[in-house]
């Protein structure tokens, strides 16, 4: 039992670090789908660069640094260009599914590295994660900066005429949040399953961009929410261990696509709009003309 | 910040000054050779009718546009802007007619949003003290923690205003203080701008309409008309009548003749009707009254009162909830709005862009908007669009649409433009129930002028008309009945000839006068 509570953990992890870093753009108003592509890219490159350089550091650092890269080449098309967010993020997902196919393909197989170790029996990223999560709440809620940020994602002509330079602000949201996709997708193939084969992440980004969705846009909404569904998804990889025969591991992995649709149901009536106002950000995958 | 420039200014020292201005754009000159003063603890008006350039003057003197020529000098000094921000250092506050807050937050972090005092981390309660001595200082009443959009349209000004003061403004630019106002809170807000002039603040109100206002407050005015200068005054020595003179160029009617038209028979029966709004929530509360042919009806209230609630359900665009609407003797309550206009009923919405018209379609397919399912215009569904052009073409000369020509895109007309294209076509159809919300809202003195014949004209061809409006002199001087509403319900009704301004506005604003009959 204990077993299956830390592997939970260990693929909760991953959605919180994806899931994050697609909150802070999303906060700044730009919304990227493409994190499957994203986390795709990093994992591949991080496992390449750790497995030559026989060093995680490395694996980890360029993981972090390709997402980084892609959130400004996100950022580039939809900040710069005001092109389709949707569009552009589908492009970077087709693209990291097609481009880490042909990169990694001589490396399919193991890592063939010491693991990293525990601490305290569970995955030592669950302690940066949360970390990540009280320091992204303290700054999205109590600092200037934070204001900034959502007050982007709100109503971006606002924010400009109190001073607030827009496309900065988006840029640092954009990237950082693409560093974090990349760190999760590195940590999924040098930690959680450090063997690589093509396209093996399977739907992970996009359970990721659910869980946004779910979160309402608050960093402990999605903490808990990742922990939800990372327990699913392990669940759907070993369906005997509850009702065992009942549902197949394909059922047990739509669940947290079913509940996804269920809270943008409930956020989305008069009921809920009413009582706590739109948790949406206003200026969600617009993009900014300056006046 | 250097908004030492204007520290220790004493009172009637100039603060701002430009001088010629001028702005050109592709084929018009919007500023040409401007000059304007505003000395502290002064309220210098601005005025002018829709295009005359005040939102030009108004965005170079917040930094918004920079002037081909001329110089802005704050202080004595001259300074440039090259954006808001600028201006905002150099001590100058603006309060946007289309707010610029964003609704999802607290007015505390509306306020603070940008502040270079802000700090890295947020003390809100800080800042909600200082904000607090501010409102107290000049007389603003506000709920620092709500989030705006829960805000009325008045408070949300007052969001604004504090947000400019907070910043350390010393001349503040207001754009069409009191449109959406009810009289009371209009009222509170010239009190505020006076207590803040009191204290050697410069403020310069844009104002496009609503000339009482001007008189009743400012000290001195400028006058705009097709770029220039063409009066500079001191407020006492003007009237309405010569200020709107200056405005438009020509003598302006103020006092419509209320022509009395022979009561017909009654043309719309609405009983007991009540609908939600888009929030969800009960806005018109079961309202019942009657119109008759050659009968002006007008609704008196502040937006966000239940009226536009009741214009849609009326026009077919909204379900009625309970209630009953009845059309010259059948109940149209469930009826489509094709129905609707089938039957004689006209409806110009108050939103000219959205609702109104469509910016990309030309004069000729809005037009057409209301007559494709007339077979005279397209007979066996297909469209007959020389008789709708030459239709338009009419409509054009006759209503004096100021336009290149039938095919230019709606989007492209003035708002006083567009309003003449929607009420022409609809009163082209000689509608027998006309439903008239916010007809002249946000237009200039010369084209609220016209629209308000036509609906003269037409209550005189014994239509019966429903007029929703905000300008209480407007409905006052319109309508055969009167009935301010309030929070989805009638505060009363009242013959057009014993409705008194004063009383009316109180109605307006909640409260129900005993011994009325209703």
């Amino acid at each position: 039992m204990w077993e299956f509570f830390a592997r939970s953990l260990a693929a909760s992890t991953i959605f919180t670090f994806a899931a994050l870093g697609e909150l802070i753009d999303q906060r700044s108003g730009i919304l990227n789908v493409g994190i499957e592509g994203v986390m795709l890219f990093g994992a591949t490159l991080g496992f390449i660069a750790a497995q030559v350089t026989g060093s995680y550091v490395i694996g980890f650092l360029v993981g972090i640094a390709i997402g980084g890269l892609l959130g400004l080449l996100h950022g580039f098309f939809s900040i710069t260009l005001g092109a389709d967010q949707v569009v552009v993020g589908m492009g970077i997902w087709i693209l990291g599914f097609g481009l880490t196919t042909y990169i990694g393909n001589p490396y399919t197989g193991p890592l063939g590295m010491d693991r990293i170790p525990t601490i305290l029996g569970l995955s030592p990223f669950f302690y940066v994660g949360l970390v990540l999560v009280i320091v992204s709440w303290f700054v999205l809620s109590k600092t200037s900066l934070g204001l900034k940020i959502r007050s982007v994602g709100e109503n971006p002509s606002v924010a400009e005429v109190s001073g607030v330079d827009v496309t900065k602000t988006r840029y640092l949201c954009v990237t950082v949040g693409g560093m974090l996709m990349g760190l999760s997708g590195a940590i999924y193939s040098l930690y959680y399953n450090p063997v690589w084969n093509y396209n093996f992440l399977m739907g992970w980004g996009f359970i990721a961009l659910a869980l946004v969705f779910f979160s309402m846009w608050n960093p402990w909404i999605l903490l808990g929410g990742s922990l939800l569904f990372g327990t699913l998804w392990q669940l759907s990889l070993n369906p005997q261990l509850v009702l065992p025969g009942v549902l197949s591991r394909y059922i047990w992995r739509t669940v947290p696509f079913v509940i996804t649709i269920g809270v943008l149901l409930i956020i989305s009536t008069k009921w809920f709009r009413i009582r706590w106002g739109a948790a949406r950000p206003e200026a969600l995958a617009v993009p900014y003309v300056k006046e | 910040m250097q908004t030492g420039l204007l520290e220790g200014i004493a009172r009637g020292e100039t603060v701002l000054e430009a001088r010629g201005i001028t702005k050109r754009f592709p084929a018009v000159v919007a500023n040409d050779q401007i000059d304007f003063e505003i000395r502290a603890g002064e309220i210098h008006a601005i005025l002018g009718e829709n295009g005359a350039g005040k939102s030009t003057l108004m965005n170079i003197l917040f930094g918004l546009l920079q002037p081909d020529e001329g110089e802005i000098y704050i202080g004595g000094k001259s300074v440039k802007f090259r954006s808001p921000l600028d201006a905002i250092d150099l001590g100058i506050g603006m309060v946007h007619q289309n707010r610029k807050l964003v609704a999802a937050h607290t007015v505390i972090e509306n306020i603070i949003l940008g502040h270079p005092r802000a700090g890295r981390i947020l003390n809100l309660n800080r800042t909600g003290d200082e904000i607090t001595e501010l409102c107290e200082k000049y007389g603003f009443k506000i709920d620092l923690r709500a989030k705006v959009w829960q805000l009325s349209e008045g408070e949300k000004q007052v969001v604004e205003i504090l947000k400019a003061l907070y910043r350390g403004a010393r001349v503040l630019i207001l754009d069409e203080p009191t449109t959406a106002l009810a009289p009371p809170e209009t009222a509170k807000l010239l009190a505020s701008i006076e207590a803040m002039a009191r204290d050697e603040l410069a403020i310069v109100p844009f104002i496009t309409h609503k000339l009482p206002i001007v008189l009743a407050v400012s000290d001195r005015v400028t006058v705009l008309r097709r770029g220039k200068v063409t009066a500079r005054l001191d407020t006492d020595r003007v009237t309405e009548k010569s200020l709107a003179k200056k405005m438009v160029g020509r003598e302006v009617i103020f006092r419509l003749e209320r022509t009395k038209v022979e009561k017909g028979k009654t043309i719309l029966d609405v009983e007991n009707l009540s609908a939600l709004s888009d929030k969800g929530f009960l806005a018109l509360k079961g309202v019942s009254f009657s119109v008759c042919e050659g009968e002006i009806f007008g609704i008196a209230g502040i937006s966000g009162n239940g009226q536009h609630e009741l214009a849609e359900v009326l026009a077919g665009l909204r379900k009625a909830e309970g209630g009953r609407v009845i059309l010259e003797g059948q109940d149209i309550t469930r009826s489509s709005s094709l129905e609707r206009w089938q039957m004689g009923l006209g409806y110009i919405p108050s939103e000219r862009t959205e609702v109104g018209s469509i910016g990309d379609f030309s004069l000729v397919e809005n037009v057409t908007m209301n007559f494709y399912f007339d077979s005279n215009y397209s007979p066996r569904g297909i469209m007959d669009y020389r008789k709708i052009r030459k239709l338009t073409e009419g409509i054009v000369a006759e209503y004096d649409v100021v336009t290149p020509g039938p095919d230019t895109k709606a989007k492209n007309l003035s708002g006083g433009n567009l309003q003449k294209l929607i009420l022409a076509r609809v009163l082209s159809r000689k509608p027998r129930l006309l439903i008239a919300n916010l007809p002249t809202q946000g237009l200039d003195v010369g084209a609220t002028e016209f629209v308000r014949k036509k609906l003269i004209e037409a209550k005189k061809e014994k239509a019966g008309i429903l007029l929703i409006s905000e300008d209480l002199d407007e409905i006052l001087s319109l309508s055969d009945w009167v009935a301010p509403v309030y929070e989805g319900e009638f505060m009363g009704i009242i013959p057009g000839d014993k409705a008194q301004r004063q009383r009316v506005g109180a109605m307006m604003a909640g409260s129900r006068p005993e011994g009325l009959e209703t």
